[in-house]
């Protein structure tokens, strides 16, 4: 889908692709600097250079190959439910946020080093260059757009990053609800459930709704009491199951509408769909209650 | 690592965000649920239902079913006007409250009312 230019359409896409460069930003220089830490000073200046080069062509590689994959039938779904992985991973507080897994130390040759900068990278772009490809909505012009604010933020502006989301962390929850909605839209653009969901539009709210529930959990979670906790894991549950009804039906060819349902079968169906997830919810917070009690136990003992 | 994990206070966003922030943020997020109900919805089936124009209908454009039309800018904006609302709602709430409030034994005398 071509998006208008400068139409409402576009600048929210681009809009949405400022958000997400904003706060999917990887921090390069810091592996730039671990990396080259130990080379010659001449060979550090080449791999500042050359290390900067080969992460802003890895990621216009990446950029172009995502336009491509995210035509091909089922990677959008993928995509979309990567996306809300992402989302949640982004608003999950994280320890020791300090210590760097991609870089194990500093690089002793020249080669060594590009390499190294270059996959850290491409690790760290790939949820980055995932969820400008949602935003764009296959528009290479946003995606190029997307690169060319993507690049500026690798190259000069991680202080300015950090200052912005250091003044307003709600930024990083906005940035959240945004993957959240770019995963939604990806879900239902998938070319294989298409006609799936209009066959059943009110499917579509209840996706809506899971991916929300699951994408910000962390945020919601973190205002819950704890007796109240277990809801971020009962509600995309419950959703999931009915969810699973509408799928089965359209699979089994189930009636699972109870307005026209004939049949005892089809009737203990819809008393199943409707009934059923109390006794899951019932034992989760049985067993979770006991694991809380042993792992007190074993604290006290 | 992403550089939002460089600052604390953006690496702990889902504690730190102030209450404003997190009003908006949730005006925003109840929009895009709303957003998706009217692509959920059957226009058709809506309109007979006299639902729409009894519940949702603000004057054609601000309905639920033209909202799944809406793009991000459209719905920044509406959660911005969401949370203002709810903001001046809360402010007029709290001052309507503290008038109810009865004065204490020791400001009696304070309280401009002759018995």
């Amino acid at each position: 889908m071509e998006l208008e230019l400068f139409s409402a359409a576009f600048f929210s896409a681009l809009l949405a692709i400022v958000l997400i460069d904003l706060v999917l930003a990887g921090d390069n220089a810091l592996i730039i600097g671990l990396v080259a830490r130990n080379l010659p000073k001449d060979t550090q200046r080449s791999v500042i250079f050359w290390g900067t080069f080969g992460a802003i062509a890895i990621r216009a590689l990446m950029a172009i190959l995502v336009v491509y994959i995210l035509d091909v039938p089922g990677f959008m779904l993928a995509g979309g439910i990567a996306l809300v992985w992402i989302a949640r991973k982004l608003l999950t507080p994280e320890e020791n946020s300090a210590e760097n897994h991609l870089v194990k130390g500093p690089a002793t040759s020249f080669v060594g080093a590009i390499r190294t900068i270059v996959i850290a990278d491409a690790v760290m772009g790939v949820d980055n260059v995932l969820a400008i490809g949602g935003a764009a909505h296959g528009s290479i012009l946003l995606i190029v757009l997307g690169l060319a604010i993507s690049v500026p933020i690798i190259v000069w502006g991680s202080q300015l990053v950090i200052k912005l989301v250091d003044r307003f962390p709600s930024v990083v929850l906005l940035g959240g609800a945004v993957l959240a909605w770019t995963g939604y839209s990806m879900v239902v653009r998938e070319p294989l459930l298409g006609p799936w969901f209009e066959g059943h539009p009110a499917t579509k709210l209840v996706a809506a709704v899971l991916i929300f529930s699951i994408s910000l959990a962390p945020w919601y979670a973190a205002r819950l009491s704890d007796q109240m906790k277990p809801l971020t894991v009962i509600l995309p549950g419950v959703l999931v199951w009915m969810l699973a009804f509408e799928v089965a039906a359209s699979v089994w060819k189930l009636q699972v509408d109870y307005l026209l349902a004939t049949q005892t079968g089809e009737y203990i169906l819809e008393a199943g769909r409707w009934l059923g997830w109390l006794p899951l919810v019932a034992g989760y917070l049985w067993v979770r209650e006991r694991l809380e009690l042993r792992r007190q136990h074993a604290a006290g003992g | 690592m992403l550089l939002i994990r460089h600052s604390q206070r953006a690496n702990n966003a889902v504690r730190t965000t102030s209450g404003a922030g997190e009003l908006f943020v949730a005006s925003v997020v109840i929009c895009m649920i709303l957003a998706s109900f009217g692509d959920a919805v059957d226009p058709a089936l809506f309109g007979e239902a006299g639902l729409e124009f009894a519940i949702f209908d603000f004057g054609g454009e601000f309905t639920v079913l033209t909202m799944r039309h809406w793009h991000l800018i459209q719905l920044l904006l509406a959660g911005a006007a969401g949370a203002f609302g709810v903001f001046v709602l809360r402010v007029f709430a709290a001052g309507f409250i503290r008038i109810l409030r009865p004065a204490g034994r020791r400001s009696i005398d304070k309280v401009p009312i002759g018995l």
